[in-house]
């Protein structure tokens, strides 16, 4: 029994010599950052819009620059506009990522393509753009599956392209 | 008198009541004897696409044999003895809305009139057009559909006793490359292909994982790959071909080969949905090739060209008339000794090719809105 007394005192020792309280911390820091950078669990952050949609000429065009790797029926042209998604349909929390350019403010930004859910293709403004796009065995980068698969409503209808933010060179 | 008399009896015929038309009886046709020349064209219609179908098409005489009902954004595939479309595909309780149900379902090809059905769990992979979307081991035993929730993984079923017999994780890997009896394989965001073995019961026996042979970030392969005599070939976004042989026990990767000169590489691509076919007797790959830049790849094919797979060789190059039927998206060669090249268009033609010449037979407009799959045995 005191060879096993000894050999726990002797182990906890030696931790103390190798380790220290702010070692500890510094871990425990990590850890939590770790942790902060984690990708984002899929739920919906969609916030309910206060104003009827009024989408600029631009959002209706496939050209405009947010679209550079969208696949589908722009919301702009389904009663929505680019970032909302058109009244009585449900946004899908999970969504695929684009990369595009703004030719306005020389800046490239990490662009959401969430699909809206829930009622039949809205069969209006389809644009097909594929820049940096993947196949779907790199799903996050890929926009031909329906990303309707995981709503309770899971028809598609329509797609929005929502800034995440700018993107680091 | 003679003048007078002539006008009196064309008259008297003229005002005679033509006899009736005998009356019509009510039939249903039938699809008739099968041909190689017969192509079915699968319309994943955009514009309504809880509404999609497969038109029965006959190469030879031009015409729409039958249709079959495909629902919304389905997996299709022939048996391998084409007697049975298989449609793994979704509906919604209330049209457009409502409990959506899975289901795999079979056609017979003889009567175009569905045979039968498994319901799957509700999630096979809802995603564009591919050969891999379902798929029959060699024997027809086992049918595999592709799961996406957005986890990926596979259901195994039994169409003889209409039952889901597994569901197999491949640990993000997707679709289903069938070979043989009894392995599945599904393509990995690593660059490497997984295959799964299953035991008789349809349960997973064993699995390995190909080492790398392409990178996502540098040069990907379309998942769309083409079926050779012994294996997949996959085709990159650059114009590689990575030809795999799936007969070995251990994948064995060919020689990666390309089908442009290092002069075209970058500018003259592989593009649409289905990117390839091949004419397995013939060692013929025909391949719609287009020119643009890096987010061209599903641009379609301005012309077709023709590889002969030996000697990896280009042997042709067969410019469309895009501006009046669009870019090809799809392409489909039937197997026969004479055979035809079949080609679905960006503006919804169907184009029909001699197979060894390129010469136009045929141009049929408007089949189906947005036809990207073509299917043949």
């Amino acid at each position: 029994m005191k060879k096993l007394d000894r050999l726990f005192e002797n182990s906890a020792r030696s931790l103390a010599k190798r380790t220290s309280r702010r070692s500890l911390l510094a871990s425990l820091g990590q850890l939590l950052t770790g942790a902060a950078l984690m990708p984002l669990l899929p739920i919906d952050r969609t916030a309910r819009a206060q104003e009827p949609a009024r989408p600029s000429p631009d959002e209706q065009q496939c050209e405009y620059w947010k679209y550079c790797a969208i696949d589908g029926f722009l919301c702009a042209c389904c009663g929505g506009t680019s970032t909302s998604c058109p009244p009585g349909t449900q946004s899908s929390p999970i969504t695929w990522i684009g990369t595009c350019h703004n030719p306005a403010d020389g800046r490239d930004y990490i662009v959401s393509y969430n699909d809206c859910c829930g009622k039949v293709s809205c069969g209006d403004c389809f644009c097909d753009r594929n820049e940096g796009e993947k196949p779907m065995y790199r799903l996050s980068r890929n926009n031909d599956v329906n990303w309707c698969m995981a709503n309770s409503e899971s028809n598609y209808h329509c797609s929005v392209s929502v800034i995440l933010g700018v993107a680091e060179k | 008198m003679l003048q007078i008399l002539a006008a009196g009896i064309a008259s008297s015929w003229a005002a005679a009541p033509t006899p009736p038309l005998p009356a019509e009886h009510l039939t249903i046709a039938t699809v008739g004897p099968k041909s190689p020349h017969w192509i079915y064209v699968v319309d994943y219609a955009y514009n309504n696409e809880i509404d999609s179908r497969v038109w029965l098409f006959d190469g030879d005489s031009h015409r729409r044999i039958g249709q079959i009902d495909t629902g919304f954004i389905p997996g299709i595939n022939l048996s391998p003895d084409g007697k049975t479309t298989a449609v793994a595909t979704t509906y919604f309780a209330r049209g457009g809305h409502g409990t959506r149900t899975d289901v795999v379902e079979f056609n017979d090809n003889n009567t175009l009139s569905k045979t039968g059905e498994i319901v799957i769990p509700p999630k096979h992979a809802h995603t564009l057009a591919t050969l891999f979307t379902i798929g029959y081991s060699s024997d027809q035993k086992f049918v595999y559909v592709p799961y996406l929730t957005p986890a990926a993984s596979f259901g195994v079923l039994d169409p003889a006793r209409k039952k889901v017999l597994s569901e197999i994780d491949t640990a993000g890997c997707t679709l289903v490359y069938p070979w043989g009896p009894n392995h599945v394989s599904s393509i990995c965001e690593s660059g490497r292909l997984l295959t799964v073995s299953l035991d008789a019961q349809g349960k997973e026996s064993g699995r390995t994982s190909s080492e790398p042979f392409f990178d996502v970030d540098k040069d990907p392969v379309f998942a769309q790959a083409v079926p050779l005599k012994d294996g997949y070939a996959f085709l990159s976004f650059l114009g590689e071909v990575h030809e795999i042989d799936f007969t070995q026990p251990k994948l064995a990767m060919r020689t990666p080969w390309s089908l442009v000169s290092a002069a075209e590489k970058g500018t003259w691509r592989p593009g649409g949905v289905q990117i390839g076919a091949v004419h397995r007797s013939l060692d013929r790959l025909f391949v719609p090739m287009h020119k643009g830049g890096e987010g061209s790849h599903k641009a379609g094919g301005t012309e077709i060209w023709v590889f002969d797979l030996k000697s990896h060789q280009r042997i042709a190059r067969w410019p469309l008339d895009t501006h009046a039927t669009g870019p090809a998206v799809a392409v489909q060669v039937s197997q026969d000794a004479t055979p035809l090249l079949f080609l679905a268009t960006e503006k919804s033609h169907l184009l029909i090719l001699d197979a060894q010449t390129g010469k136009l037979k045929h141009d049929e407009p408007s089949l189906g809105q947005t036809p990207q799959l073509l299917l043949n045995p």
